[in-house]
Order: C-alpha cells, then sequence, then structure tokens
C-alpha cells in the first residue's frame, strides 16, 4: 500500500470517524471526481439526436462524396453509413434467378383479356424513360436512378380493365412477397414496369427480369420479381402492409 | 466527498461481511500472526467479490441479446449476407425483439432492491479521478496508477456501451414505430444507427478481446471473485476500500467492546 500517491494512508484509515462515513473510504477525499460516465452517455445521446433530427441533410451533402469512398473500398464499401447505395432486402431464404428467356409476366382478374407477356413482348410497346430517387421507408435512399419500361398503364389497357376493377394485387416471383396499388395510382403515368435500371437491364438482385418502379412511393411498393397482377374490386395491402406499413406508401405522405 | 448525498450507510464493499471477526474481544487482533488464527477468523480473504449475482445476470443477460442483435443486425445491414440469408421480416422482428428486451436487465437490475452493489459500480463507472486520466495520458505507466476497481479504459468503454445503447434504441425506435410521413427523421435515424452498428461491434469487439486477454477478470464475470493478488497489482485502490472499511469496522467493534468491558 505504500506506493499509493494520494496520502490517504493506512493510518487516516483506522480513524473512527472514517468508519461513521464509509462513503469518505470509498473515495480518497484528496481526489477531485469528474462525472466523465454520465457525460459521455449524455454526450453520446445528445449527438445521436442531433444525427436523427439532420442526418437526412447530412446524408444528402455528404452522401455523394460517401459513396466515393464506398466504392473505393470494394468489397468492404458497402459497410459505409450514409453512401447512396441500394440495400437488398428479400423476404425469402434467396432471391429469385429468374432467366429473360422464360420470363412471363400475367395479368389477369376483372380484365377483359388475360395477358401473358414475355420480355420481348414489354420491349416491343411503348417506352418510358426517368430520373427518379429511390426512396426506402427504413430511410436510405438512392438519388438520380435512370429507369426505363413500359407504363403500368399501358399494359392495363392492353389487357381492358373491366368496370368494378377498383385495385390491383401484385405477385413476386419469389413466391411470398405481393402488393398492391389502387387503379387510380396504378396509373400514374410515371409509375412503370421496368426491365432497365442504371443503364442495364434489371439485375437479379434488383428484382429482375422485370419489376415494378412506382416512384412516388416508398420502395416497399416497387414490387421486385414482379411475377402477376391481378385486378380486383378490392385493395388487399400487400406483404409489409401487414407488417404496418402505410397501405397507401407515398413518401412523406400522412400514413 | 461525503457530499455524496443518500449514500447507503455501508456501500460499495460486499465480502466486509464475511471478513468480520466471529468473535470479538481479542484486543491484540492485528498483533496476531497469520499462522497461529483459528480458520474461522482469516485476516485475509483470498478471493474479493468483484460482481454479485445481479451484476452477472445482468451482464449475461446484456450479453447474449447483444450477441443476438449484432448477428441480426449484420445479416440486415450487409448486403452479402442479406442475401445469403434473407427471410427480412423474420430477422427485423427478432432484432426490433432483442432491442427492446435489452432495457430489461438493466432496468430490472437497477430497479429491484437487490440494486445496491450494480448501482455503485455504475457510480464507479461515472466518477473518473486523476489515475483514470493518467491511464489514458501515460499508458506506459499504468501499472503506478492508483486504480480503483475499474481503470480508465474500462471506464471509457461502459458509457461508451452505454451511451451508444441508449442511441440504437432511440434510432431504432425511430425507424421502426415512426409513421412514415417522418421520412426526413427515419432517414438520419437510420444512418446514425448505421453508423452506431459499427462503433459497438467494435466496441463489443474490444470488450471482448481485452476480457480474453485478462483471465482473472474474465472468470470473475463467471464466478464473481477475483483473486487477492490481483486486486493488490490492479486494484490496489479497490482493494484498500474493502480492507479498509473492514478495519475500521473491527476497530470500531473493538472500540464498543473494550468501553462495555470498562463500563462492566
Amino acid at each position: 500500500m505504500s506506493e499509493k500517491s494520494t496520502g490517504d494512508g493506512e493510518t487516516e484509515l483506522h480513524g473512527p470517524d472514517l468508519g461513521a462515513h464509509p462513503a469518505a473510504a470509498a473515495e480518497p477525499p484528496v481526489e477531485r471526481v469528474t462525472h466523465v460516465g454520465r457525460r459521455t452517455v449524455l454526450g453520446i445521446a445528445g449527438l445521436g439526436a442531433v444525427g436523427i433530427a439532420f442526418g437526412s441533410e447530412l446524408q444528402s451533402a455528404a452522401g455523394g462524396a460517401l459513396t466515393h469512398v464506398s466504392n473505393a473500398l470494394g468489397g468492404l464499401g458497402a459497410l459505409v453509413p450514409g453512401a447512396d447505395e441500394f440495400r437488398i432486402y428479400t423476404v425469402t431464404g434467396s432471391i429469385p434467378t429468374i432467366s429473360p428467356e422464360r420470363y412471363r409476366l400475367q395479368v389477369s382478374g376483372l380484365v377483359d383479356r388475360d395477358l401473358t407477356l414475355s420480355l420481348a413482348d414489354l420491349r416491343s410497346m411503348p417506352r418510358t424513360r426517368l430520373v427518379h430517387t429511390f426512396q426506402c421507408v427504413t430511410g436510405w435512399r438512392v438519388p438520380q436512378v435512370h429507369w426505363e419500361g413500359v407504363r403500368l398503364s399501358v399494359v392495363l389497357d392492353r389487357a381492358g380493365v373491366r368496370s368494378g376493377a377498383t385495385a390491383l394485387r401484385m405477385f413476386s416471383g419469389d413466391g411470398v412477397y405481393t402488393e398492391s396499388l389502387t387503379l387510380a395510382q396504378a396509373r400514374l403515368s410515371n409509375v412503370i414496369v421496368a426491365d432497365k435500371m442504371i443503364g442495364n437491364d434489371v439485375t437479379a438482385e434488383h428484382g429482375g427480369p422485370v419489376r415494378l418502379y412506382v416512384p412516388p412511393m416508398y420502395g416497399y411498393k416497387s414490387i421486385k420479381w414482379l411475377d402477376r397482377i391481378q385486378l380486383l374490386d378490392r385493395v388487399i395491402p400487400g406483404y409489409w402492409e401487414n407488417y404496418g406499413y402505410a397501405v397507401n406508401g407515398w413518401i412523406g405522405g400522412s400514413a | 466527498m461525503s457530499a455524496r448525498g443518500g449514500t447507503p450507510p455501508r456501500p460499495l464493499t460486499g465480502p466486509e461481511e464475511r471478513l468480520a471477526p466471529r468473535k470479538s474481544g481479542t484486543a491484540n487482533d492485528g498483533a496476531v500472526p497469520p499462522r497461529a488464527r483459528s480458520p474461522r477468523q482469516p485476516r485475509r480473504l483470498k478471493e474479493l467479490d468483484r460482481f454479485d449475482g445481479v451484476e452477472r445476470a445482468v451482464h449475461w443477460s446484456t450479453a447474449l441479446l447483444m450477441i443476438v442483435l449484432l448477428f441480426t443486425g449484420t445479416v440486415l445491414y450487409v448486403p452479402t449476407l442479406a442475401l445469403m440469408i434473407g427471410h427480412r421480416a423474420i430477422m427485423e422482428n427478432i432484432h426490433v425483439i432483442a432491442g427492446l428486451a435489452l432495457l430489461v436487465p438493466l432496468l430490472a437490475g437497477v430497479l429491484g432492491p437487490w440494486r445496491q452493489r450494480l448501482l455503485a459500480d455504475l457510480r464507479r463507472f461515472d466518477r473518473w479521478g486523476a489515475a483514470d486520466f493518467d491511464w489514458f495520458r501515460r499508458p506506459a505507466r499504468r501499472h503506478n496508477l492508483s486504480r480503483g476497481k475499474f481503470n480508465g479504459g474500462q471506464k471509457a468503454e461502459a458509457a461508451f456501451l452505454g451511451g451508444g445503447m441508449v442511441v440504437m434504441l432511440a434510432t431504432g425506435s425511430v425507424m421502426r414505430f415512426a409513421p412514415s410521413r417522418f421520412i426526413t427523421l427515419a432517414t438520419g435515424a437510420t444512418l446514425v444507427h448505421d453508423i452506431g452498428y459499427i462503433a459497438l461491434f467494435v466496441a463489443v469487439a474490444v470488450h471482448v478481446f481485452f476480457a480474453l486477454g485478462r483471465p482473472e477478470q474474465l472468470k470473475s464475470m463467471f464466478s464473481g471473485k477475483v483473486p487477492r493478488a490481483w486486486a493488490m497489482r490492479h486494484a490496489p485502490v479497490w482493494l484498500e476500500e474493502i480492507e479498509g472499511s473492514k478495519r475500521a469496522e473491527a476497530s470500531k467493534k473493538e472500540g464498543r467492546d473494550q468501553a462495555s468491558s470498562s463500563s462492566g
């Protein structure tokens, strides 16, 4: 004990007054104590709050630079927070691989004629290109994504929507995922059945060969591996909507 | 220092009960050589109580939840794994439930009637003295520092993990429960949650790494006990806290005994 520098020798601790004040024995009386612990916790919590409030703006400002960092890191780049990159979500154990040659889009339900469209069929129809931010409801986004495909309304017109149909139910080729749109939403001019994205054919992980893209709504509405469209007289909520997500997934919407 | 209001009457040290001499009245207590003592009156324990059962239960249940959180979080965050394992809804639900459950052990430990030692250690994490700052300033002289139960590095780690958990709980709750019109907040929360994931991953790795390199301390998180020799080397101030208050108590008792015998 003799090498202790604080000066609380053993004799001092024998004093009866210290027996009455064990708290004094716990901390040497000469030592100045700073509450670093709680300050650190509060400081980190404060930083977190600032991040929640301003992180979105920060990401808008720095996302491009972070994307460069992310790209420079190669395989580890996906770990960079805040980069403007897609995150690949799948609700099943694996992503479906569907060959472009064998791909067919089926349209059925309250339509004049059931359709079965191949990729070549879709590519022979009037094409639409658009550039738009992809916004995920969980808070990540990818600005300036190039999309190309056929307006969903064009596909619907080809099938001939019967009166009484008010909604679409869409099924993913993964066998699990579903999505919904009202007929009015589906007819918006920028809602497309996309087969090209970021300048290339839509890859399997992005939902290729054919997916939906609904620019004014959160990403979960843009169903991947679009397999089947059914016209119904009512909205049947889709996969994430059964987990509490808004059925009308307008970005910044009122849900 | 006695200004610390609300300090329980006999805080911080646990083993003194067991150290207390069963028989009082041996006036020359300190003078008896150790060999001559009865085994029922050990002068010093070979082991000291470092963590009580509550602290260990809180630690290990929190650790288990952290493992679940880091695993599911990694699967949700790393694209390669997200693709390999998929099942996003299940992973998310496990992650959210484990995240909310993280509150339970610590709150139960701090709010229950068994909280004394846990609170005392949390207070230790909070209070930094000169030795704790010097632990960072002069790494080469760490062995000379008059360290308490925890060193500066451990205190920093504890504060960092504590702050990190608060932030992850808050941002995770925004991500999961905020209505989707608050997408701006969710975006900020996601960014913070992602950064926090990496930071906490590193912090937990550091914690495990150092624990594996320090067998006495690692064992103490299982058994609750640490060798007295370890405390002499690494936590002399803590040892003095325990044995000093023990001595103070013994001498007080001695004084009382003497007083009663002189009056009789």
